[in-house]
């Protein structure tokens, strides 16, 4: 794991992947997401569907022998599906242990964004907030303008949705 | 109480030395073989130790030889029964094997590193040390 | 026994040992307690296991454990020679039982890392004033008393390391910048501050003080070490930091193996592998030595005779000692995974693409491909086999639990046990214990009738439970059967009316094994009061719930008057199943090739549409349940399909026909379970997924749970 790599500079001490950002684009605008939680990039795969899961879960992957559920990021923030094409990818990501497929329309490249650069996002907003509660921060350069994600939110929320899922209809059938 | 010490590592031996000193007049040694002369020593000053703790892995001479040395020394003297010094192993070895053998060649008590305090008083008080 | 597993700490070995001699101890006791006394061989047998625990517990210094050992002991001491008449058989089965739960609940504390602090002074109070009815009762029968048992203190010690937190292992490489001086010398520096934080520690080159062209290798390649810390990464990559010179800090996770072998091989082991062979010769010795720790709980393999495994492995000495391995269950489990993989990658060859070009001249490719998938096979098997264990420990366990709970409620029940050699996977012999126990505890309690019960029913006084195990059609059938009153349908179905379990057809059209599928649906419970074994809130639905998680069932039968009988049916293993892939809708699945009886093609016409949305399918005048497995997971393909163009699957759950309708079948062939990643929520009726030959993945259908949901939707 590239995580316990530090760089050390005469005065500065910085970590080597500290204010990188693999960024990508899904609807209008560019997302990144901070580069340690990224473990590959691959194209899109045939995905088998999972009934009865949220719509942005588009199933599952086989990565390698290692099968790992993939998210639709359109779906996620709730803009209209489009067809896949070649350009589409996965970006496969790791938090905390949990392995999930990230599929974006375009992969763009990886930035450094200083801190200093990112301000938080606007807390009143008109856009969905669905959207912005996993957008822990905007990221310029130059004028351009990142959305910087935090996977873990987007996961952990997930989780929590799940889970009240399956205290409601799983009453009569939940494990132990 | 008298004390005998023989522990390589200089960290370990610091803390055993600090931990031990409350207990009585505590030598150190940093092999096995000075240990082995340290015992001598003691013995034909006729001020023998009351107690020898030692490390397994050491140079010179290890704990096993050390332990298996001065338990042929005493038998040549006839020091038998309670007369025979109390001596704890103390190492990070764990396995049953390392456990079994340092009691046929005659230890007290086999004390596994880290090492737990409150026992230790407990077997220094079985023993009658304390 | 020890010198074949010499590996083990020995506070694993001290509990190991203990532990196979409390289950010795009770099994002996189990086996003895209907008899009028104990026989000569028992009595030794006995005293010589508490001896031996007294013993190996001074040196422990578990003072408690001694001391109770040490009272048992000595009754067994005295009844060896004279065994006077006023001894109450069943009083001393029940004092040698409680001893043995006293120890066994003490060793359980200690391998939490906790410490033994169960009270064991009235227990000792006990034994005593029993000892001294015996004493007295030998003095009374004219007989000397033998001389006072001499008990001999432990005179040696052993003290287990002090608990804390587990150590973690670290592989740090540190690059120095290309211009520092003395490389060698900074580099000693980083250890010595190290040093206060590591519990061990090594590091290439070694020569660093000795040797100043070590400097030059550190400036190439780098300063490695290997660090045992109970310090985490964040704080040994801050004191590396500090370390002048240094540039690039880079530390990873590593194993205590790992810290074994040190550098004296570059290979970086992913997962080293504890394997003791106990074989004779020189080079096994050495591979022993070398070799991690075993725990207790490992898979012993046995190579002549796969059944008797653990035990023998572990008792047996002088020559076959050399047919023994024992194997971690982490690395049988990796191996198993492993030839899932195989068996995946052998598909993608042998069903290859490339290979259905038409003209191709494969003959030769055919048969090696045909030795290869035999080769395949076999490898599956034997390592299958590998890990097959034998309900034996888990029946004898049912044993303790009848004796237990049939003198708490006053009944008088034997305890028949067929067929115990016969084996399960190790992951499934986990899950049975459990439903099996309360099945057991549900016959003591409800099943058989109490005393005056049981007389006016003309039946013999002494109650009967059957336990049986056999291997039919590859599946494992454990029965547990009782000659007590039977279940009583009109109750249950009442109660389950009463509950609104079901609906409100009529008792007769139900067949009688239905109505006593009654008791397994969640919210029912026959018996009014809830008693201390059983109906402990939870019921039978629990019981078939845990079943239905390793893929098993829970038949129901009775006959009134002359007992019950609960069947229960598991898989012999949940690694890798025999399945058809089909494809419904958008979705990919598999069902267990087993579970499926025929597949027919339907028209429409067959199908039957009930008011209430149910549909049936008529099929050579039998009219089955249909679900459409596309539809009930809201999978519907765009292209609309007619069910003629579909395949009916006719399916077998619980002794019921059930038909599913799907677009596709694709491939009969072995699939290896995977679990579907967490990160999904559980979707009924799936209970795994699983990668074809060519990479796809598919859905593994669970049809209780298909059928659960099915009920439910309606």
């Amino acid at each position: 794991m590239a995580e316990g790599q530090i760089l050390f500079s005469e005065d500065n001490l910085e970590e080597g992947q500290k204010g990188k950002y693999m960024t990508f684009k899904t609807g209008n605008e560019y997302f990144g997401i901070a580069i340690n939680y990224v473990c590959e990039i691959i194209g899109i795969q045939p995905i088998t569907a999972v009934p009865e899961v949220e719509s942005y879960i588009k199933g599952l992957i086989n990565l390698r022998g290692k099968i790992i559920p993939v998210i639709d990021m359109r779906a996620r923030f709730n803009i209209e599906p489009l067809e896949y094409t070649d350009r589409t990818c996965i970006i496969v990501i790791d938090v905390k242990g949990t392995t999930v497929g990230l599929i974006i329309e375009k992969i763009a490249e990886v930035v450094t964004i200083d801190d200093e650069d990112i301000i938080p996002p606007p807390s009143l907003t008109h856009r969905n907030t669905s959207n912005n509660k996993y957008v822990y921060g905007i990221g310029k350069i130059g004028d351009q303008v990142k959305m910087l994600l935090d996977p873990e939110k987007l996961i952990k929320d997930e989780d929590m949705s799940i889970m009240g899922s399956l205290a409601d209809d799983d009453a009569d059938a939940n494990e132990e | 109480m008298k004390i005998l010490l023989a522990e390589d590592d200089f960290a370990s031996r610091k803390f055993m030395q600090k931990y031990l000193d409350k207990y009585g007049e505590c030598d150190v040694t940093v092999d096995g073989g000075e240990a082995v002369d340290a015992f001598l020593m003691a013995l034909e000053d006729e001020e023998p130790y009351d107690l020898i703790c030692l490390d397994i892995m050491m140079p010179v001479l290890d704990g096993y030889q050390v332990l298996k040395a001065i338990r042929s020394m005493e038998k040549e003297r006839g020091i038998e029964g309670d007369k025979m010094v109390k001596i704890i192993m103390t190492t990070a070895l764990n396995e049953e094997k390392n456990v079994r053998v340092a009691f046929e060649l005659g230890c007290t008590v086999y004390c596994n590193k880290p090492i737990d305090q409150e026992k230790f008083e407990q077997v220094l008080s079985k023993l009658k040390l304390v | 026994m020890a010198e074949d597993f010499n590996v083990e700490g020995m506070l694993d070995i001290f509990l190991f040992e203990s532990e196979q001699l409390l289950d010795n101890l009770q099994d002996i006791v189990l086996e003895m307690k209907d008899e009028s006394r104990f026989d000569d061989d028992s009595i030794n047998e006995i005293f010589r296991v508490m001896h031996t625990i007294k013993g190996s517990s001074g040196i422990m210094m578990y003072e408690d454990i001694t001391t109770v050992s040490h009272k048992l002991e000595d009754v067994f001491y005295y009844l060896r020679d004279t065994y006077p008449d006023n001894v109450p058989h069943v009083k001393l089965v029940e004092y040698v039982l409680e001893v043995a739960d006293y120890i066994s609940g003490e060793l359980e504390k200690i391998k939490e890392g906790g410490e033994p602090d169960g009270d064991s002074s009235k227990l000792v109070a006990e034994i005593d004033s029993f000892l001294t009815q015996i004493k007295t009762g030998i003095i009374d029968s004219g007989e000397d008393l033998p001389p006072e048992n001499e008990h001999q203190e432990a005179t040696q010690f052993y003290i287990p390391a002090a608990p804390g937190e587990a150590s973690k292992y670290f592989r740090i490489t540190l690059h120095f910048f290309n211009d520092t001086q003395m490389c060698n010398i900074r580099a000693y520096q980083a250890v010595y501050e190290l040093k206060e934080y590591a519990e061990d520690l090594i590091f290439s080159p070694e020569d660093i003080i000795s040797n100043e062209d070590s400097g030059e290798v550190i400036l190439q390649e780098g300063f490695r070490i290997l660090l045992m810390t109970k310090s985490d990464r964040a704080e040994i990559k801050s004191i590396l930091e500090k370390c002048s010179g240094v540039e690039l800090v880079d530390i990873k996770e590593s194993t205590a193996q790992e810290m074994m072998l040190g550098f004296s091989d570059d290979v970086i082991m992913e997962q080293p592998s504890p394997i003791v062979i106990a074989l004779d010769d020189e080079e096994a010795k050495k591979a022993k030595e070398k070799a991690e720790a075993v725990t207790p709980g490992d898979y012993v393999v046995v190579k002549q005779d796969v059944g008797k495994k653990k035990q023998i492995a572990k008792h047996t000495k002088g020559p076959s000692k050399a047919a023994f391995m024992s194997v971690s269950v982490e690395k049988m489990d990796q191996l198993m995974d492993l030839i899932g993989e195989m068996v995946i990658a052998e598909a993608a060859v042998l069903e290859n693409p490339d290979l259905k070009v038409p003209g191709l001249e494969l003959s030769n490719f055919q048969k090696a491909a045909g030795q290869l998938a035999k080769i395949t096979s076999d490898l599956q098997d034997v390592t299958m086999s590998m890990r097959m264990v034998s309900l034996q420990a888990t029946f004898q366990k049912m044993n303790r639990i009848v004796f237990d709970v049939s003198r708490k409620l006053d009944k008088d029940i034997e305890l028949e046990v067929i067929g115990e050699n016969t084996e399960v996977d190790k992951n499934i012999i986990e899950h049975i214990s459990d439903p099996l126990m309360h099945l057991i505890r549900n016959s003591v309690d409800h099943g058989i009738e109490d005393k005056e019960g049981r007389k006016a029913a003309g039946k013999p006084k002494k109650g009967k439970i059957t336990l049986e195990a056999k291997n039919e059609g590859g599946k494992v059938y454990i029965i547990v059967r009782d000659d007590g009153a039977g279940l009583d349908k009109e109750k249950i179905y009442s109660k389950a009316r009463q509950k609104g379990l079901i609906d409100s057809r009529s008792i007769n059209e139900y067949s009688a094994k239905e109505i006593y599928q009654f008791i397994t649906y969640p919210g029912f419970s026959t018996n009014e009061t809830v008693t201390e074994y059983s109906g402990r809130g939870v019921g039978m639905d629990v019981v078939v719930k845990n079943i239905q998680n390793i893929n098993g069932t829970l038949e129901i039968d009775s006959v009134p008057g002359q007992g019950s009988e609960m069947t229960l049916k598991i898989p012999l293993t949940l690694a890798i199943i025999n399945g058809i892939v089909m494809e419904a809708g958008t979705g990919l699945f598999v069902i267990e090739t087993s579970l499926v009886k025929e597949f027919v093609r339907v028209n429409e016409d067959m199908l039957v549409h009930e008011p209430n949305g149910e549909k049936y399918i008529m099929i050579r005048g039998e009219c089955y349940p249909f679900m459409n497995l596309a539809k009930r997971y809201n999978m519907m393909s765009t292209e609309s399909e007619t069910i003629e163009d579909g395949v009916v699957i006719v399916m077998d759950y619980d002794g019921k026909n059930i038909c599913v309708l799907v677009d596709k079948l694709v491939a009969q062939q072995e699939i290896v379970v995977k679990p579907i990643p967490n990160y999904i929520k559980r979707v009924r009726g799936l209970s795994g997924c699983t990668q074809l030959g060519d990479g796809s993945v598919a859905l593994i259908l669970d049809l209780p749970g298909l059928m659960l949901g099915e009920e439910k939707v309606k």
